[in-house]
């Protein structure tokens, strides 16, 4: 009798399961994993970029880069079809070796080249490579429901919205926000860094690379994000732009980008805030204008 | 190997199936024994000596300590905690990734050990089972069974700390057929939903908490993280001890509960009857009564709260946060000690509901302590909560996440006991099911459990 009740009990546990389990998996198959996912982390916001990169088709500007680039919000920039890869914690070559693995690429892939003490993310190269499926088989059933919910809520910006929006914030003057606390704990780290062996390696891997995608069709150019003005003198700042300079000093091999510097602000010293952002992005989407145009 | 792995899966089955095979039911306690070893070695070889050694010198004194308590019962116990405090405070004194320390090679490498995992709790193990036996007199047991006790694997990593008077009798042999395997089944599952589903998805929040990180946060949102640590801090720990006890109804054993929904405690002497029970009654049995316990008068009574909450501190790390936390605890417990008959004849459930908010929220202000465990950081968070963040670019945090992972951690503290165990008990298993696959489709990343760091 009590064998039954348990045998009675488990299988009542396992359908229960078994039913959820289907059930989310044949909403999966119906629905696709196309929904945004609410990020709690800045992985989390990594594995959004990259699975929207892997499912959409290919756009016609990429940019790789680091938590530096990251601040280029695609919705800033006026060049249709770009996508911006850039990682927050990542080192610009994760993006550019997972461009580089897929079948079709990019016309411009633009590489930010602040940042080179970070080694490659190979677990997520890997995921993303070619034929790898980057999708998992069966949602998140309470992240999906919130991120619903979320894009009920808050509808994303029409172009024209998104664009009066910067209009409106540009009109603005620059902010006034005390860094100095940020500015003088990033300088610290800044200077007690020193990024030679992991630059060395990292702007070789770009030469491969740059020689790979190049070959294949695509531009590749380099470009600098500014930083406040005390950490363009850090030391870890100075050691990164020697090895990337000295690597590629052709000219032609960088993005020019001009900017009113008195204009932009960081939030602490290193990531350009909101306002300049756009400043910036703007100036990138002059220069790339003109880019698109050459054939 | 942690609970949550697909190895500890394989190793759980494999002994588990060998346990209750008739040509081994002679050999049941050498094989959990081996088992144990198996499962604390993996990954750390060079720990099991030290296991070893404390086990044996343990077995030693106890052997010793039944001829003649008086010298070496103390003596076993110095031992104990002297391996307990070279181990979790030797990191104060000596700097030990240098390449040379002393010199002398085998003195350079117990100072280049790791802490070892579960020491803390295996250390208790040792002095319950010295202290209990030699005061009952028992016979000495042979030395499998001493191992059973110190090292049983679903308690030998982080509890429940299971007192030698309760475990020491039950080690006889099992049965396949006595196994309550509907009870160990729903202890297994709450378990591991706690530890994947609230757990894991709220350290992806609570993760902005750490220095510095937590800079970058808004005012509310720091109040908001503190409140979601101490889910987890629950969630990761009652889940770690749930699991133990039902692996350990799945080989016969039962070992005490280690919560009972501690944040509707009215007052904070009862919050340390519903949390980590098995460490507070240890807490109490081997150091609060010995020291005198309530008997010579208040100051004395005062005085012994604050040593003993202090040394809690203490036992879960050598640092200025935790002997904070546990001494801030002792205050609150010496300050509400005056009023709590006066307290407790008050009879308002909107008293005492007033009364539980404001446990929980102290008990929750001094998780910072804990999350942060260097000292500046945590006052530094906390002065936060007070000031309004000037920070342009904070960090977003999704409330309705934090609700929904949350939500089994209140409910559990806010529904009666009842509605679960009498008008939905049909509903039971069906819930369970949905635990099961809830957890592991929304389960958070994998991180260790919290306590494993003591």
């Amino acid at each position: 009798m009590q064998r039954i009740s348990i045998v009675r009990w488990f299988s009542k546990c396992g359908f229960s399961a078994a039913i959820l389990l289907l059930a989310c998996g044949a909403a999966t198959a119906w629905f696709g994993n196309g929904l945004q996912l609410p990020a709690t982390t800045t992985r989390d916001g990594t594995l959004i970029t990259l699975n929207r990169y892997a499912r959409e088709p290919i756009p016609d500007v990429a940019l790789v880069g680091s938590s530096l680039a990251f601040r280029l919000k695609e919705e800033y920039f006026a060049t249709p079809r770009l996508r911006n890869l850039a990682l927050a914690g990542g080192s610009p070559v994760t993006g550019l070796e997972i461009i580089a693995s897929q079948p079709r690429l990019p016309r411009i892939i633009l590489v930010e080249a602040n940042v080179l003490s970070r080694a490659t993310d190979t677990s997520l190269v890997q995921r993303y490579s070619r034929g790898r499926d980057a999708e998992p088989v069966v949602f998140r059933p309470i992240r999906t429901a919130v991120a619903a919910y979320e894009n009920w809520l808050h509808a994303p910006l029409s172009h024209s919205q998104a664009s009066f929006g910067h209009t409106q914030l540009l009109k603005q003057p620059p902010s006034d926000f005390d860094s100095r606390i940020y500015v003088d704990r990033a300088l610290q780290q800044m200077n007690e860094e020193d990024p030679t062996v992991t630059a060395r390696v990292n702007v070789m891997r770009i030469e491969q690379l740059i020689l790979a995608v190049e070959q294949s069709g695509a531009r590749v150019r380099l470009f600098e994000l500014p930083y406040s003005e005390q950490l363009e003198e850090s030391r870890s700042a100075k050691i990164t732009r020697e090895i990337v300079h000295t690597k590629f000093p052709d000219p032609e091999r960088w993005l020019q980008i001009d900017f009113p510097r008195k204009e932009l602000r960081w939030a602490d010293g290193v990531h350009l805030d909101e306002r300049s952002a756009v400043i910036v992005t703007q100036s990138v989407d002059r220069t790339l204008s003109s880019l698109l145009e050459q054939r | 190997m942690t609970f949550t792995s697909w190895q500890f899966g394989i190793f759980g089955a494999i002994v588990f199936g060998a346990y209750y095979l008739p040509p081994l039911r002679t050999l049941q306690i050498q094989l959990l024994v081996i088992a144990s070893l198996f499962f604390y070695g993996y990954g750390q070889p060079e720990l099991l000596p030290l296991l070893a050694v404390a086990v044996f010198g343990t077995y030693l004194f106890l052997i010793l300590a039944l001829r003649n308590r008086q010298i070496w019962l103390p003596v076993g116990i110095a031992f104990n905690l002297a391996l307990l405090a070279f181990f979790k405070y030797k990191f104060l004194f000596v700097e030990t990734t240098g390449p040379g320390l002393t010199g002398v090679t085998p003195i350079d490498f117990l100072l280049k050990l790791p802490l070892p995992i579960g020491i803390s709790f295996f250390v208790f193990h040792n002095i319950s089972l010295l202290v209990d036996l030699t005061r009952q007199k028992s016979a000495t047991p042979n030395l499998t069974s001493v191992f059973l006790y110190i090292i049983f694997f679903p308690q030998l990593v982080s509890g429940p700390i299971t007192r030698a008077e309760m475990f020491m009798p039950q080690i006889k042999p099992k049965y396949f057929g006595d196994i309550p395997f509907i009870e160990a089944a729903k202890w297994i599952l709450t378990g591991f939903f706690f530890k994947l589903y609230v757990a894991n998805n709220l350290n992806e929040m609570t993760s902005y908490m750490d220095f510095p990180l937590y800079e970058t946060l808004q005012t509310q949102d720091r109040w908001l993280l503190v409140f979601l640590y101490s889910y987890q801090i629950y969630a990761d720990f009652f889940g770690y001890s749930a699991i133990a006890i039902g692996l350990a109804l799945l080989f016969g054993y039962r070992l005490p509960v280690n919560f009972n929904i501690p944040y509707t405690s009215a007052s904070f002497s009862e919050f340390w009857t519903r949390w980590h029970i098995s460490l507070s009654s240890w807490l109490r049995t081997y150091l609060y009564i010995p020291l005198g316990g309530n008997r010579h008068g208040a100051f004395r009574t005062y005085l012994n709260v604050m040593i003993v909450m202090g040394l809690g501190g203490l036992w879960h790390g050598a640092g200025l946060s935790y002997l904070t936390w546990g001494l801030l605890h002792g205050s609150l417990l010496a300050i509400e000690r005056p009023f709590l008959a006066r307290l407790e004849s008050i009879d308002s459930i909107v008293f005492r509901t007033a009364r539980m908010s404001l446990v929980f929220v102290c008990v929750t202000m001094l998780w910072i302590f804990f999350k942060l465990p260097n000292f500046d950081h945590a006052i530094s968070y906390l002065s936060g909560m007070f000031t309004s963040s000037t920070n342009p670019n904070p960090t977003k945090l999704f409330y309705n996440l934090a609700l929904l992972y949350s939500l089994p951690v209140i409910i559990q503290h806010l529904v009666s006991r009842s509605l679960f165990e009498q008008r939905l008990r049909g509903a039971e298993p069906y819930l369970y099911g949905s635990m099961a696959a809830l957890m592991y489709l929304e389960a958070g990343p994998e991180t260790s459990f919290i306590y494993f760091q003591f």
